[in-house]
This record gives structure tokens, C-alpha cells and sequence, in this order.
């Protein structure tokens, strides 16, 4: 039923994502929810999370374009703005949501996060905290985390 | 959500260290037998029917069981009634039935008589022989009952205790030891258990007194309590060491009501608690040896329901969740003796933990000597507070099930059930009727074929919509088939109400009828009848207690009371779902008017007593009253208004159009008049931004009116969502359309009027979309049940009490037009068509048909827009001139001198006005379609009008989508319609055939000279701007109407087309001229383009062809011959064979493969 109404421009969306995907990140939508899509992303390079795949799942609401898509890592990071349920803070899939943003967008956006911890803007305090009071360390258990959690995929 | 991995292993590893902390402490193995024994009662085993009430169980040894049969042999001789009737004034079991009055035991049962028989022997043995326990049984209890809690202790099961006493009672063990005898080193060996376990066993403090007067008597021989004097007690206190001694005046108190040792008094009358009905339960025993007497009280005790978490982590789950489910009976004397049957705890555990019923029970067969598993006979009283029965007077109580709320098993229902209670008043619907496959349904046969008109939601798994056209209306039912489904009434036998004065046109007596079912229906259900009228979903139930009249349960909801819930608490309102051009409009208004009752509510004089009344009334003094507020698309916006102010007195109401800019947020000002009009894009915004706090909520309204309800069909929507949450007295549905796609569209419906219990998903889900999904026509039943109160559907063909239909409309003349195309344009649709089929086959050979789905549809897109005009699909030219474009470069870069908000570079600008010079029309960034009616913003960005304003929160301005800049409506630049034909196509015009045909027509319509005027509909908005070219050149007056048009000019429009006499023509597209409108002034009908679903023409057609239409109005369809719009129709027809029958998955999948293929042949 999910998928009886999916609008045009979802169907676009994927079809581009499929054919032409980012480097770096895979997105596919689940057989039965056309909504839902399990995607892959790759630690960029340079960043502690380098050589980690890190699945997040991403689902796309009912007044999607017109809300932001819902995303969420799956797989345990160690990031000062992604807590450990896996939400993510990132002004775009909040308040500063545009319906010319799409998947694609978002989920650079994500991997460019990653490139960039902000600590201060934090999800996790703990974390942030860490990552300010002693990066190298925050850095070395970031590693250890992508090491531990994101390379068995 | 999953468990983080972290808390994961944080719980790993308390659960290790309780583990191993119960390892280090665990008991030595348990001889087999016992542990055998225990098996059998563990609550895995809850019931062994097999052993007989009287006999020996079988898990028993054999000497316990001869034990048990020489004891019985002598029951059978022994007994002395004299005696036994001079010692103690007790009632035989048939007695005490006549004393409590009880009915409810059936003389049929063969227990009871067995019971009953068995009785005067049972007391006369307990009577004349003083209960001596021999030591070995004595023993063997105890040893048992320490087995047995460990070994619920091991499962996980507990029962709730203080464990502030067992705690004491460990501490006592551990500092005096040696203090404490024999037998109740089991105890303690027992308590320890329980700390260790940490599940709070709580053991009546009563037992354990018992175990103390055992440590302190002889214990080889236990005397019965019962023949213990009272001074015992006292000097085994006093010999006691402090701790025990605390302990012991502790339990001497609570003892002291029960001194003489068997409990068997007559209950206390208590004023608060009502005798709900007493009944005979057999429970089992858990425990062995002589406990019980004839007549005496039984205590239960109730868990309640909470597991501890920490528990669960090492507990079997599922032995956790059994015990939370038993509910145990002890005497004050010697503890715990059985546990109720499984159903009865299962019912009265909420019920008692509510604290609104209590129970209270003896027992009235005991088996002389007890063994385990054994039956005996309680006889139990229920009483229910009288709370429930008077605060306020109209309270309506409903436990707080904790378990999942998609349940709908209720346990006061079940407690009646089985006090075999039936209900005197049953209620309308029950789920039974509907569960059980007994009940013999008589369909009709046209509801068997209408319910495989809904696509099924099963069907639709697969991935990509069913139909080829990924379009909203693709599934649009068509009339016949909803009236199959919803039925519509051949004939209404209602009253017909005269129109209030105030209404200045006159009523046919159709809508009078509709007027007066409408009027009935604000008063409630059935006007008579209503009061007295049990509502459907409740039933009514008799109650032992003659203080109580009757108690009222909702069968549905569980909730009970004891206010008779009247039919009228139900939805006050309804669906109107007369079909298309009936005047839903016109009996919507005379309703307003006989009706408008602004600030005056009806509920003042009647004593409405559910809930959201309770809110409503206890809100009016803060929140603003208000009148009607009709929420309708925006494109009907201006004829309501103009409706209501026709066909209204001047003065008679005020007509309130809230809607575009400045709207005001007081909602004092929307309460004031007497009709408030707004749009589901507004509701939905306000509600969006201010939730509960929306000026729509804020206002009380006294009626709230969807048009076009199916708008809101979708239930979770932003929109439906917002309509769900006003508050209203009265609430109407207009719809011609209730049913669009799905039933659920019917459920969102239901859920803006309130409809109980339909507008609980639980409940919809369950016995209406599930069985309907699963192909059970019950479901379809229901959903007429509930509809035929609530809704009024006529159709055209409706007829009165007569006979005569009750609308006559002049006919309909609907004819296909063939064109055929000449040599030039066939050669360009060859070509075209060779193009996309190479592309198609392509598709095909790699399998990959279903998933370019977009692009196949592109390519037809393509060919059908060639069948209308190549000009459609030519390439591009350069020859256009846009003057205007440089004034548009022009106004940007003046923008740029003189604005400080930051602004796109020259060479951007020069680029973008470029592009656009070209007539490249690029990508909306929204929609990610080629924009339709684009616009430029002032930061130099495209996109669809549409799609930028449906970003917007607010109606005039909003942010950019791209850069978020700040933008107003006003700022939106138009870009040039133009740039849509890639030819100049005025200087090369060339009429296709179809636009000859066209025109041809046109010319007929003209040369008649009776003033016909043509509505021309087309999907496509460049092919009406094509038309324009030869309408002009042939001097015919005409009128554009479509998307682009703002909500004053369609007004304006319409009312020229219908006013003026020199614009003959209007070009109308389907999407902007769907729905509601009012195009009666024009008789001609000219479809220029197949659409998928003919529904969707249907509705077109029925804007013209409706009330007010006087002459014959001709449908004209044009399909080209040999090509991809002839076989449109071939699919069209195909489709709805299709849809007819129910196809798996795979089938539809085949299917639309199927159709492709066919229309690339």
C-alpha cells in the first residue's frame, strides 16, 4: 500500500540513485516499502571513520519533499553529533529542511559529517566533550569504533 | 528501534553476576519425587482436569494415596449430624445456594451435584473427628512447600509479598540459628530462597505464624489451630528473642480477627461494594494435607502484573509471564491452599488490580484431606465499587489494560461471560457475530461482485502502482461500482422538511428529504427513538445488586457505566454522498440556515453526559463559539460563497472567507460569523504550524462541513489529521466520492465523525479492512451496516416514492469522433512511434520493463501528445522572439544595484535568461519534472509554481528552496509560456486532424446559432495554448482555465464564460476543472485526449451534465485511429476485467507487462 501512491519525483529519486550512484554511499529501497532504503556509506578518507562501511537506514514520510527524509546509523559510531541510537544532528534534516534537497543530498551531507565532527553542536555530550578536551584520544577511539563496529560489512 | 549494542552489554553483565550469584547459593539437588511433583505444578501445567475432585491425585505417593482412601472409607461411615448441627450453626452447601441467593449455579452441572451430595459427609467427618496431623505429612508439607518455592523461584515465578517481612525473617535465621527448630529450618531455608531470588515472594503473614506455633508445639504432633487457645500465642512471643518477637506481635494482630481458627463468617455488608453475581469455581490445590474446612473464607491474592525487570533477564520469560497470571487462595489459617482456574485469574487480575472490583469466596467443598491438584469447590462473590456507579454521576471507567492496546478482550466482558451474564440489552454489533463463521450472511450477489471492485491492498505490494498512469485518480472507482460497494438506496422513504424561510430558492423534494435527514441526524441517530435507544456498541448487563439498576459495558472499548448510554452520544452528522450535481451544496446551505444555532447548543437542555460533551461544555466559557465552518478545495472557495450568499435572505447569516494573505490568528474573529470558508491547504498550514493551538482549533465550532471529503481519505495526513482535531458539536462529510481508491479512505471518514467504534483502528483493522483484505465479505457487510445510518447517497437514477427518478436531467449524446491522421502526421508518429518501441524492446529483452516504468510512460507521454499535435514533441527552433526576456534580464540586474540581500552574479542572470531565450526548460529541482508553469524567483532560480507554493507555510511568502532567501508571491516572475513550443507555431501553424475535427465541430456548434457553448478539456496545458492559435484565427471567443489561473481569475472566469454570450468556448484542463465546479452554462463536451480511467472523464462530464443543465448535452471523445490512443482503450477496457477479478502479486505484475506490450504493438 506504501507503495501504490509513491510520487513521481520518489520514483526519479531512486532511479538516478541506482543508476547513478555518489561515490561513496549506496542507497536502495527495500522490496516492499519503496519509502524505506538501506543505505551504505563509506568513512571518507582522512577521517577517522576511513575504511568503516556504516549502514544508516533512511525513510522517506508521507510529505516527503516537503518534510526531510528520516535517517538514522545503524551501524555504532563514534561522532559528536550522531548518538548512540544513531540520530543524527544536522540542520538539514531539521529546521533547515528544502524540498530541493534530495536523498542524494542528504546523505553527502551526512558523509561529509563525518569528514567533519562538530563538537560544537553535539548530540552526544559525552562524546563532544571528549572530542574537546582531547581530540587526538576522541580521534583514536573514533578509529578504534570504525575498526570494531564498521568493517565486517 | 533496536537495543544499542552498548546497553546490550552493560545488561550482559548484570545478568552474569546475578546468575552467578544465584549459582554459588543454590540448593542441593532435590530428591526426584518432589521434584516430579513439582513439575506437575508448575504453571506450565496449569491444569490437571483428570483428577477427580474427591480422589487421590495421581503424582501422589501410593501411600498417601492409600492414606487418603482409608480416611475417605471412613467419611462414607462416620458421621454424626446431630453433632455436627449442635456444635456450629453452619448451612449445608444447598442452604447457603437458597441464603446468597444464588442462581447461578447450575443443578445440571454434575460437579456441583456431586459437590452437593458429598457435603453433609464431608462436614459431619471434619466435625466429630479434631483434625490430628501425623508427623510424616506434617513434615512432608514443609519440605514440599520449600521445594515448591524454589522451584517457582527457578521459573520465575512469584507471588507479591511484603518483602519487608521476608526480609526480617532471613535476618532472624541468620543471626539466631540455632534458636529455630527443626521444621522451621525449612522455613527458613525456604525465605532464603526467596531473598536470593529477588522476586519478592510475599508470604501471608498469617503462614508464617503458623510455622512459628509449629516450631514452638511438639512437632510430631501438630494440634489443629483451630483448638489452639489464645494464650499460646502470647507465651510463644515471649519466649522469642526480640526480632521474632516483633515479628510475632505483628502477625498476632493481624490474627486476632480470626482467633478461633477457622474463618467462616458471613461477610460483611459493605455499602460501597455492589454484588455483582456469585458463582461456584473449581480451583486447584498447590499444596497437600488437612487445610481446609467446609464454609471457610478463602483470601486470594492477586500479582499484579508487574514482572520485575531485573528478573526477566535470567527468568524463563515465560514462566514469569504464566505466574503474573495466577491468582492463588489462601485461609487465614493455613496459608496457601490453590489457585483459581487460569480463565477466571486471567479476568479478574486487571479488574482487581483496578481496585473496582473486589472478590471474596469460601469454600464450600473440601476435600477432607488435601492433596495436590486436587479440585475444590469456592463459592465466590464479585462486588464492584460504587464508584464506578456515581462519581458524577456519569463517570465511565476503563481499566488501563497494560498489555497491548490492540487488544480487544476485555475483562470485565470475560467476568461476565462467565458468571454466565448475558445481557438483557445486547449491543447492535458484536465482535462474535462477526468472528464466528456460523452466522449465516446472505449477500446479495452484486456485493459479492463489488467487493472485488477495491483493488486490495494485497494486491498492491508489488512495488509500482497498479494501473500504467502513476496518477492519484488512476484508481478512481467509477459510479456503478461505488454504488455496488457503499450502496446507494433505490428509494428513500424520508419526510421531506420544508426549506427555512430564509433560503431564497426553492427545494426539490429530494433535498428537502435531505434536509430533513440532515436536520434528524445534528439531533442524533433516530430522533424518537434515540433516547431510549441503547447506543449499538453498548450492552447492558443486570448486576446482583438491586442498588444498581444495570451496568453498561462498551463491547468494543471495554469501558463500562452505569449511565445508560444513549444512541444520541454517537456522531451527530454524517456522510452526504450524493452523487455528483445533486445540490449537496444547495442542502448543505438550507441546513445552515434552518439551523444556523450559533452560540445556542443543543446540548443545553438535554443532559449530555460522554465525555467529549463533559470537555465541550466545561470549555465553553474560555473558548469561542462558533458557527459553521466548511473546508473546502480551493477552487470551490468562490462558489460556496457565492452559493451561500445566492440562495440566503440578505443579512439572514454572515459568510466569513478565511483565506489568503492576512489571516487573522485571533480566532474571536473566526467565531463571529455565522459561516467561516476556508481551504484544506489553510487548516492543514495552521495546523502545521500551531498544532492544537491553530485558530481553527481554538474555536468551538458548532458545525464543521468537509467538502469533498475524500480530500482528508488518507488518515494520517497533515490534512486529515487537522480535520480530526476540531472541535465540533455537529460534523457533515459532502462527498460524492467516499470511497476513491481503498476502504480505509471510508476510515478516515468515520474518524472525523467520531463513529464508534470504527474510528478505533484496532477495531476497523479487525473486522472490517482484515477480513475484507482477506477476501471475507463480512467485512464489506459491516461497512454498509455502519453506513446506512450514517450516510445519504442518491444517485440520478435514485427514484422517489413514485417511482420517477427523483432528478431528471436532460440526456446525454456521447459519441466517439475517429480522426484520421494525414500522410504527413502518420509518417511523424511512425517515426516516432519506431523510436520508442526500439527503446521498449530494449527494455523487454533485458527484463528491466518494470523498472524504467518512468520512461516507458515518457515515451507514451510522447506519443499520445503527438496524436493531439506533433507540435507537441517537435524539436526545438530558433526562431522564437522573446522580447520580453530582455526586460526580465533587464529587471534582475536592476534588482542587483539597489538591493542589499545578497544576489546571484551578472554572469549567473546572464546565463539563466539565456537558457531561457533558448526555450530550454530545465528541470523543476521539487518535482524533478520539466517544470510545468515555471517561475523565476528574484535570486534567479526555476522551478514550478506549484511546487515552490505548496513549500511555503505561508500563503505569500516563503523561503527559496535553493539559496532560502526570502521571497514574497509578488516577486515570482512568470517565465514566458512560449518557451513551451520549441516552433514558432504561429507562423507555421498547421491544424492537426484532431484539431480539425475540432473545429469542425465548433463550427457546427456555431452555425446552429442557439447559443451552445463547448467546454474543451485537454491534459495538457501547451496543447490549450495551441488551440488558442486556430480560435483566434477563426474569431471564436474563448476562456482559458487551468492551474495557473489565481483564485480571483478563475472566479472571474467562470463567471464571464457563463455571463457573456461572445466567449463560446472555454479551454479547460482536467486537472484545475476536476472537481466541484459548476459548468452547466456550456452543453458541449469535447475530450481531446483518452485519459487512463474513464472515471475520470466521468467526473468531467458530470460538471456539465447536472442540476441547472437544460438541453441534451453531447460528449465528444477523439481518438486517433491507429495508435497508441486506440489501444488505450483497448487496456482501458482491459483494466477493468482486471480489476474486477482479484490477481496475486505476480498476476499484476504479468499484467501490466501485458499492457505495455499491448500498447507497443
Amino acid at each position: 500500500m506504501a507503495n501504490s501512491n509513491l510520487p513521481r519525483r520518489i520514483i526519479k529519486e531512486t532511479q538516478r540513485l541506482l543508476s547513478e550512484p555518489a561515490p561513496g554511499i549506496s542507497a536502495s529501497p527495500s522490496e516492499d516499502n519503496m519509502r524505506y532504503f538501506n543505505v551504505m556509506i563509506l568513512g571518507p578518507s582522512q577521517s577517522p571513520y576511513e575504511g568503516g562501511v556504516f549502514k544508516l537506514e533512511l525513510f522517506l514520510p508521507e510529505e516527503y519533499p516537503m518534510a526531510a527524509p528520516k535517517v538514522r546509523f545503524l551501524t555504532k559510531i563514534y561522532h559528536p553529533n550522531i548518538d548512540k541510537l544513531g540520530r543524527i544532528c544536522l540542520d538539514i534534516l531539521k529546521d533547515k529542511w528544502s524540498p530541493a534537497l534530495q536523498i542524494r543530498t542528504v546523505l553527502l551531507s551526512i558523509q561529509a559529517l563525518l569528514s567533519a565532527p562538530n563538537p560544537d553542536d553535539p548530540l552526544s555530550e559525552n562524546i563532544a566533550k571528549h572530542w574537546k578536551s582531547n581530540e587526538a584520544e576522541a580521534v583514536e577511539t573514533a578509529k578504534e569504533w570504525t575498526r570494531l563496529y564498521a568493517s565486517g560489512a | 528501534m533496536e537495543i544499542i549494542p552498548i546497553i546490550v552489554e552493560d545488561d550482559a553483565k548484570t545478568c552474569n553476576s546475578i546468575v552467578s550469584i544465584d549459582l554459588t547459593h543454590s540448593p542441593p539437588p532435590k530428591p526426584k519425587q518432589i521434584a516430579d511433583n513439582m513439575v506437575v505444578d508448575s504453571p506450565e501445567f496449569p491444569v490437571k482436569r483428570t483428577i477427580t475432585s474427591t480422589g487421590g491425585s495421581r503424582i501422589s505417593t501410593t501411600q498417601m494415596i492409600k492414606e487418603e482412601e482409608a480416611e475417605e472409607g471412613k467419611d462414607c461411615y462416620v458421621g454424626n449430624d446431630n453433632y455436627n448441627s449442635a456444635k456450629k450453626p453452619r448451612i449445608s452447601f444447598s442452604e447457603y445456594l437458597v441464603a446468597t441467593n444464588a442462581n447461578v449455579l447450575s443443578e445440571k452441572d454434575p460437579q456441583v451435584l456431586n459437590f452437593v451430595k458429598k457435603e453433609a459427609v464431608d462436614i459431619s467427618e471434619v466435625e466429630s473427628e479434631p483434625v490430628l496431623d501425623v508427623e510424616p505429612i506434617s513434615v512432608f508439607n514443609a519440605v514440599k512447600t520449600v521445594v515448591k518455592s524454589e522451584k517457582i523461584d527457578g521459573s520465575g515465578t512469584g507471588f507479591t509479598v511484603n518483602p519487608v517481612h521476608v526480609k526480617r525473617e532471613n535476618d532472624t535465621v541468620d543471626e539466631k540459628p540455632k534458636l529455630v527448630k527443626p521444621v522451621s529450618v525449612f522455613n527458613a531455608v525456604k525465605f532464603e530462597k526467596i531473598d536470593e531470588s529477588g522476586t519478592g515472594f510475599t508470604v501471608n503473614p498469617v503462614h508464617v505464624k503458623k510455622e512459628n506455633v509449629t516450631v514452638d508445639e511438639k512437632p510430631k504432633l501438630v494440634k489443629p489451630i483451630s483448638s489452639v487457645p489464645s494464650s499460646v500465642y502470647g507465651s510463644n512471643i515471649s519466649k522469642k528473642d526480640s526480632n521474632l518477637g516483633k515479628k510475632g506481635q505483628r502477625v498476632v494482630e493481624e490474627k486476632k480477627v480470626s482467633l478461633e481458627g477457622i474463618e467462616n463468617g458471613d461477610f460483611k455488608e459493605e455499602p460501597d461494594w455492589l454484588l455483582v453475581g456469585r458463582t461456584a469455581i473449581t480451583g486447584l490445590s498447590t499444596t497437600k494435607g488437612r487445610k481446609l474446612e467446609d464454609n471457610e473464607i478463602v483470601h486470594f491474592a492477586f500479582p499484579n502484573g508487574e514482572i520485575k525487570t531485573k528478573s526477566s533477564y535470567w527468568a524463563n520469560s515465560r514462566g514469569a509471564a504464566a505466574a503474573c497470571g495466577i491468582v492463588r487462595f489462601s485461609t487465614k489459617r493455613s496459608g496457601e491452599i490453590g489457585r483459581l482456574p487460569m480463565e477466571w485469574s486471567k479476568c479478574l487480575i486487571p479488574l482487581v488490580n483496578s481496585k473496582k472490583v473486589k472478590v471474596l469466596g469460601r469454600c464450600v467443598a473440601a476435600p477432607v484431606n488435601l492433596s495436590m491438584m486436587q479440585e475444590i469447590m469456592l463459592y465466590i462473590s464479585f462486588y464492584i465499587h460504587h464508584s464506578i456507579f456515581t462519581e458524577d454521576g456519569n463517570c465511565s471507567w476503563k481499566l488501563d489494560s497494560p498489555s497491548n492496546i490492540d487488544t480487544t478482550i476485555y475483562p470485565l466482558l470475560t467476568l461476565f461471560k462467565l458468571l454466565k451474564k448475558s445481557p438483557f440489552q445486547k449491543a447492535e454489533f458484536t465482535p462474535e457475530e462477526l468472528d464466528s463463521r456460523k452466522r449465516a450472511l446472505n449477500f446479495e450477489n452484486e456485493l459479492n461482485a463489488a467487493a472485488s471492485v477495491l483493488t486490495r491492498a494485497k494486491g498492491q505490494k508489488g512495488g509500482q502502482p497498479l494501473l500504467l498512469e502513476p496518477n492519484k485518480d488512476a484508481q478512481v472507482l467509477t459510479e456503478s461500482s461505488l454504488n455496488k460497494l457503499v450502496g446507494a438506496a433505490d428509494m428513500y422513504n424520508l419526510e421531506e422538511m420544508d426549506p427555512p424561510t430564509t433560503l431564497t430558492c426553492d427545494l426539490r423534494p429530494y433535498q428537502k428529504q435531505a434536509l430533513y435527514w440532515m436536520t434528524e441526524s445534528e439531533k442524533g441517530v433516530d430522533v424518537e427513538k434515540a433516547e431510549e435507544t441503547l447506543h449499538p456498541c453498548w450492552a447492558a448487563y443486570r448486576i446482583c445488586d438491586e442498588r444498581a439498576t444495570a451496568i453498561y459495558v462498551n463491547i468494543f472499548s471495554g469501558e463500562a457505566t452505569t449511565k445508560f448510554p444513549k444512541a444520541t452520544q454517537m456522531a451527530r452528522g454524517g456522510i452526504l454522498a450524493d452523487a455528483m450535481g445533486l445540490g449537496k451544496t444547495v442542502m448543505t446551505i438550507s441546513l445552515i440556515l434552518a439551523r444556523p444555532h450559533q452560540g445556542i447548543r443543543e446540548n443545553e437542555d438535554e443532559t449530555e453526559s460522554d465525555e467529549k460533551n463533559e470537555t465541550y461544555e466545561t470549555n465553553m466559557s474560555k473558548r469561542p463559539q462558533g458557527g459553521t465552518l466548511i473546508i473546502c478545495p480551493m477552487a470551490l472557495l468562490s462558489q460556496w460563497k457565492d452559493e451561500l450568499e445566492t440562495h440566503s435572505e440578505p443579512n439572514s447569516i454572515s459568510v466569513f472567507v478565511h483565506y489568503g494573505g492576512d489571516r487573522s490568528t485571533d480566532p474571536r474573529v473566526i467565531a463571529e460569523p455565522t459561516v467561516v470558508l476556508t481551504t484544506y491547504g489553510v487548516l492543514s498550514a495552521s495546523y502545521k504550524s500551531h498544532g492544537e493551538n491553530s485558530i481553527f482549533q481554538k474555536v468551538d465550532w458548532y458545525r464543521v462541513v468537509l467538502d469533498e471529503a475524500h480530500t482528508i481519505k488518507s488518515s494520517r495526513s497533515q490534512c486529515a489529521q487537522a480535520a480530526f482535531a476540531l472541535s465540533s458539536y455537529c460534523r457533515w462529510c459532502l462527498t460524492g466520492t467516499p470511497l476513491q481508491n481503498n476502504l480505509e479512505d471510508l476510515y478516515s471518514l468515520l474518524c472525523f465523525l467520531h463513529v464508534e467504534p470504527w474510528c478505533n483502528w484496532a477495531w476497523w483493522n479487525k473486522l472490517i479492512q482484515k477480513p475484507y483484505e482477506n477476501g471475507d465479505k463480512r467485512g464489506l457487510k459491516l461497512v454498509k451496516a455502519i453506513l446506512r445510518p450514517l450516510m445519504l447517497r442518491r444517485t440520478k437514477d435514485t427514484k422517489d416514492k413514485e417511482g420517477r427518478p427523483i432528478l431528471v436531467l436532460p440526456p446525454t449524446d456521447i459519441q466517439i469522433i475517429e480522426c484520421e491522421q494525414s500522410e504527413a502526421e502518420h509518417d511523424f508518429y511512425d517515426a516516432l512511434f519506431r523510436r520508442s518501441k526500439v527503446q521498449f524492446d530494449q527494455f523487454v529483452a533485458q527484463g528491466k520493463v518494470l523498472h524504467n516504468y518512468a520512461n516507458i510512460l515518457e515515451l507514451l507521454l510522447r506519443l499520445r501528445q503527438c496524436c493531439n499535435h506533433p507540435f507537441l514533441v517537435m524539436s526545438r527552433g530558433d526562431s522564437q522572439q522573446f522580447s520580453d526576456l530582455n526586460k526580465l534580464a533587464r529587471r534582475f540586474l536592476d534588482n542587483n544595484l539597489d538591493s542589499s540581500t545578497p544576489n546571484p552574479s551578472k554572469a549567473y542572470i546572464e546565463e539563466v535568461v539565456n537558457d531561457l531565450k533558448k526555450g530550454e526548460n530545465t528541470e523543476c529541482p521539487i518535482c524533478l519534472e520539466s517544470a510545468d508553469d515555471p517561475v523565476l524567483t528574484p535570486c534567479a532560480h526555476r522551478m514550478c509554481r506549484e511546487c515552490l507554493l505548496s513549500s511555503w507555510r505561508s500563503l505569500t511568502h516563503g523561503l527559496c528552496p535553493i539559496c532560502r532567501q526570502n521571497l514574497r508571491k509578488t516577486d515570482l516572475i512568470t517565465c514566458p509560456s512560449e518557451s513551451k513550443f520549441r516552433v514558432d507555431v504561429e507562423k507555421n501553424w498547421k491544424e492537426s486532424s484532431k484539431v480539425l475535427k475540432l473545429l469542425e465541430c465548433l463550427d457546427n456548434i456555431r452555425r446552429k446559432g442557439c447559443g451552445e457553448k463547448s467546454i474543451v478539456f485537454s491534459q495538457w496545458t501547451s496543447f490549450l495554448d495551441l488551440l488558442e492559435i486556430p480560435l483566434k484565427s477563426r474569431k471564436i471567443g474563448f476562456l482559458r482555465f487551468d492551474g495557473s489561473l489565481s483564485q480571483k481569475n478563475r472566479e472571474k472566469t467562470l463567471k464571464e464564460f457563463s455571463e457573456t454570450s461572445d466567449k463560446m468556448v472555454l479551454l479547460m484542463s482536467l486537472k484545475a476543472g476536476g472537481v466541484g465546479l459548476n459548468l452547466t452554462a456550456a452543453s458541449n463536451v469535447f475530450l481531446m485526449d483518452p485519459w487512463w480511467n474513464p472515471a475520470v472523464e466521468e467526473q468531467a462530464i458530470m460538471r456539465i451534465h447536472r442540476i441547472g443543465q437544460k438541453r441534451t448535452v453531447c460528449v465528444r471523445r477523439f481518438i486517433v485511429k491507429d495508435t497508441v490512443e486506440e489501444r488505450m482503450q483497448q487496456v482501458q477496457a482491459r483494466k477493468q476485467r482486471m480489476i474486477a477479478g482479484a490477481l496475486t502479486d505476480e498476476e499484476v505484475r504479468s499484467a501490466r507487462l501485458e499492457e505495455l506490450k499491448m500498447l507497443f504493438r
